[in-house]
């Protein structure tokens, strides 16, 4: 009866004409800024902040977060049509996104990012609507052995991101922890493989090793067979423009897979999106029945991540808003906006804010109505760009990639770094690497060393800490289990066989 | 009437000393060294904000992000940028300890010009609220007990989390565990679930959770009582003889630049400080008032270079410079 209230005082806020106009700002600003990579939402939220001052604070939040959430939707566009991720949350979206579109099926895998994105969005909403303060307490349980859990957990998914060998996958992931680790360490202030430049001493962007290895990769690759690649294929017929009825069949476990587990790690201030992504892609492997199809274009390796993703957003408005603990830098800057307008983010912002707070909310639900609206239009608009003649589009994402690289840090180091995992990504093809488990190590490396780390610190040393509590070995056990799937499909393969004999 | 007159008189001459050597004809660019969210960066939208309001700048000033390196990058990029006299950047200490642990972080504060200090940021010590120790004493004396079995979350080892732990467990002659999250949630995070026994915690972060009930507060890192925590010791009142180690944030400017150039950025900032704005500034973020001019900014260098490090071989860590 509560939410209910909550939710009809919510709507009278969110419904007037002028939060409408501010909403609708927010998510196709947001929308423009996923598309494009390198100015992601913090930068752009932090930049509009001197502008949120002329506004009224209910206003002025429902537009930011627009943005926030717009942004989610707009970053599968350049992962699918060209494989470079708009924002980190994306990467995963590639790996089948961009196959759909070589095979002509762009218009099919864009639609169904932006429904995924849609039912995932809402289900984001719905939870921090209905579960937000027993949630956010459960977050506080989960602590550095959970979080180790859980990276280990996403870094056994590379047995199902492998492509036909095993080994090159691992050493590929191997290489993608060594990448993580490179930088300042954090507990003992000692430089890591820096080789005495100083822009390394942060370490390596993410961001940098994603577009390289898979946009120049990709670019690089492709360059060579120019005879045969004119144009990339293009859908033919309106048809093909749109996802089909068997797509969205092959996606329903998916947008409940997405829509659950981006919203729980959504919730976990120290993971994010990109692993929520990364989970959710590696489960619905896991449990679907055509694995082997995963990374040449099936729709579920589509809607699984981008609904992780999107999900996300609402588990991590969470802390944010009954803690005032941000999880991420979007919610950071989301935070600091809130204090610039004079309120006080905590254990009590709620309750003293309801309008602010269910005005948001009511917001949400309208604004994930919105972006689906503007979102499928544009599908079959956007499919066009894969008519551009390749001898033109590959100069454009080279232009992309650079100036998405620049923008994020203002440094040509960066952008040498570029050319320098581009290559990488090149030679990984031509050598038949696969570059997923590369992206995997690089992004979990750098937080599972730091759980563990922060564990055996908390144990004084011992490692039973990582088992003796209940959730954290409960996710081992998962991991280790992903581990033994291949074992089990040897076994099965060996079993088939002496059947047959 | 003659006072009037000369009232006037003196305005229009400080004008004319004002306007006669350096008048920005282009934006100004602020370097800030975090990404947009981040401490500097948010100082640096709101300066730029207030110094509009106030009209304090003909031109605009435009905040760029030279992210990387634990502000090195920003810093050598300032330094690039010798003679410049359209950009300036916000520092924070880090730009004076990265350097003692950093051998690549070349550029320090010192390679710089000094414009001025701004800010002083005060902490607390904070436990749950439901932890046992009521004083500050007393969680030294139950780490004492158990020694390297009670925690505090913080920053990186050189931040001034650990600073203030290694100051206490001398001043105290006791050991507790330092784990370092990276993000400022994760910390408060880690104490809230009951992970961590201690933090250190800026009073605006803090406010909220105390009000709800949630954390309490033992002492405060600061040298007199901030007016929001009346009852609440200092270091020194808590019986723990130690000078805390400020946390700064201030302006510099390139190395090189003409002397009219420092003079005109010095008035711009020190004129900023007197508003209205910046005093509200303050107030709602819980910082104090921490305004040093150029000359007094050097020597503050030189001072808390040797505090930290001291401090920091004190505490194990390797400096290289």
């Amino acid at each position: 009866m509560d939410v209910l209230s909550g939710l009809m005082q919510g709507f009278a806020v969110a419904l007037q004409p002028l939060n409408l106009l501010w909403c609708l700002v927010g998510v196709v600003l947001g929308t423009v800024v996923g598309i494009m990579p390198g100015l992601g939402p913090p930068a752009t939220i932090a930049m509009l902040l001197p502008l949120t001052f002329l506004m009224n604070p209910a206003s002025a939040m429902i537009m930011l977060a627009g943005i926030y959430y717009g942004a989610k939707y707009g970053g599968s566009t350049t992962s699918i049509l060209l494989n470079i991720p708009g924002e980190s949350a994306s990467v995963a979206t590639c790996f089948d996104g961009y196959q759909m579109a070589r095979k002509g099926r762009a218009g099919a895998a864009l639609g169904i990012a932006a429904i995924a994105s849609f039912i995932a969005g809402t289900v984001g909403v719905l939870g921090l609507m209905l579960i937000a303060p027993p949630l956010a307490r459960m977050a506080l349980a989960f602590s550095s052995p959970e979080y180790f859990a859980l990276m280990a957990l996403g870094l056994a998914m590379v047995v199902l991101l492998a492509g036909r060998s095993m080994i090159k996958a691992l050493l590929a992931m191997l290489v993608g922890l060594w990448l993580a680790g490179i930088g300042t360490d954090l507990f003992s202030q000692t430089s890591r493989f820096t080789f005495g430049q100083m822009e390394l001493l942060s370490g390596v962007d993410f961001v940098v090793v994603a577009i390289g290895v898979f946009a120049i990769g990709e670019v690089l690759a492709n360059m060579e067979g120019r005879e045969a690649a004119k144009a990339l294929p293009f859908p033919k017929g309106v048809r093909n423009l749109l996802p089909t009825m068997q797509d969205l069949k092959d996606s329903r476990f998916a947008f409940a897979n997405g829509s659950i587990v981006g919203f729980l790690i959504g919730v976990l201030p120290g993971a994010g999106s990109t692993i929520a992504s990364f989970i959710s892609y590696g489960l619905e492997k896991a449990v679907s029945r055509r694995p082997e199809q995963f990374g040449q274009g099936v729709v579920e390796g589509v809607a699984a991540p981008e609904g992780a993703n999107n999900a996300e957003t609402g588990g991590a408005l969470i802390p944010m808003l009954t803690l005032g603990i941000p999880g991420s830098s979007s919610t950071a800057v989301l935070l600091a906006a809130l204090v610039l307008w004079g309120f006080k983010p905590g254990p009590l912002f709620i309750p003293e804010n309801p309008a602010l707070f269910w005005g948001l909310v009511a917001s949400m639900y309208i604004g994930n109505l919105m972006l689906l609206v503007l979102n499928m239009p544009l599908v079959p608009l956007f499919a066009q760009v894969l008519r551009t003649p390749v001898y033109i589009l590959y100069p454009i994402i080279l232009g992309i990639a650079v100036i998405g690289v620049y923008s994020t840090s203002g440094s040509l180091f960066d952008v040498w770094l570029l050319a320098g995992f581009g290559l990488l990504g090149y030679l990984m093809r031509k050598l038949d690497y696969p570059s997923a488990p590369l992206i995997l190590g690089l992004v979990l490396g750098g937080a599972m060393e730091r759980a563990l780390r922060q564990s055996l610190m908390m144990s004084d040393g011992s490692i039973s800490i990582l088992v003796s509590r209940p959730v954290s070995a409960v996710m081992l056990s998962l991991a280790l289990l992903i581990l033994l799937i291949p074992l089990f499909n040897k076994v099965n393969t060996w079993r088939l066989r002496a059947l047959e004999k | 009437m003659g006072k009037k007159l000369a009232l006037v008189a003196v305005l229009a001459f400080s004008n004319a000393v004002f306007a006669q050597g350096f008048t920005p004809t282009r934006p100004v660019e602020a370097v800030v060294h975090t990404g947009p969210g981040g401490g500097s960066d948010l100082l640096a939208r709101a300066v730029a904000l207030m110094i509009e309001k106030e009209k304090l700048l003909p031109v605009r000033m435009q905040v760029v992000n030279k992210t990387g390196g634990g502000g090195a990058v920003a810093a050598a990029y300032l330094a690039e940028k010798k003679g410049e006299t359209h950009t300036i950047g916000f520092f924070t200490g880090v730009w004076l300890t990265n350097p003692l642990t950093s051998a690549e972080a070349k550029v320090s504060l010192k390679d710089l010009t000094p414009v001025a200090r701004l800010v002083l940021e005060p902490a607390l010590i904070a436990v749950k609220a439901d932890a046992p120790y009521k004083t500050l004493a007393e969680f030294v004396s139950a780490a004492k007990q158990k020694p390297g079995e009670l925690k505090q979350s913080g920053g990186s080892i050189t931040s001034r989390d650990n600073v203030v732990r290694q100051q206490l467990q001398r001043a105290g002659g006791a050991r507790w565990q330092f784990i370092s999250f990276p993000g400022g949630g994760e910390r408060i995070a880690a104490l809230l679930g009951g992970h961590v026994n201690m933090m250190v915690i800026e009073p605006a972060e803090a406010g909220e959770h105390i009000r709800a009930g949630n954390m309490r507060v033992l002492a405060q890192v600061t040298d007199s009582r901030l007016p929001a925590f009346p009852n609440v010791p200092t270091l020194k009142e808590a019986g723990f003889n130690v000078t805390p180690v400020p946390q700064v944030r201030g302006v510099v400017a390139p190395p090189g630049i003409p002397r009219e150039n420092v003079a005109y950025w010095e008035g711009v900032f020190k004129k900023l400080t007197q508003t209205e704005s910046w005093k509200k500034f303050l107030a709602d973020n819980q910082f104090e008032d921490g305004y040093q001019n150029a000359a007094d900014l050097t020597k503050f260098y030189e001072e808390f270079t040797g505090q930290m490090r001291g401090i920091l071989q004190e505490a194990g860590i390797k400096t290289v410079r």
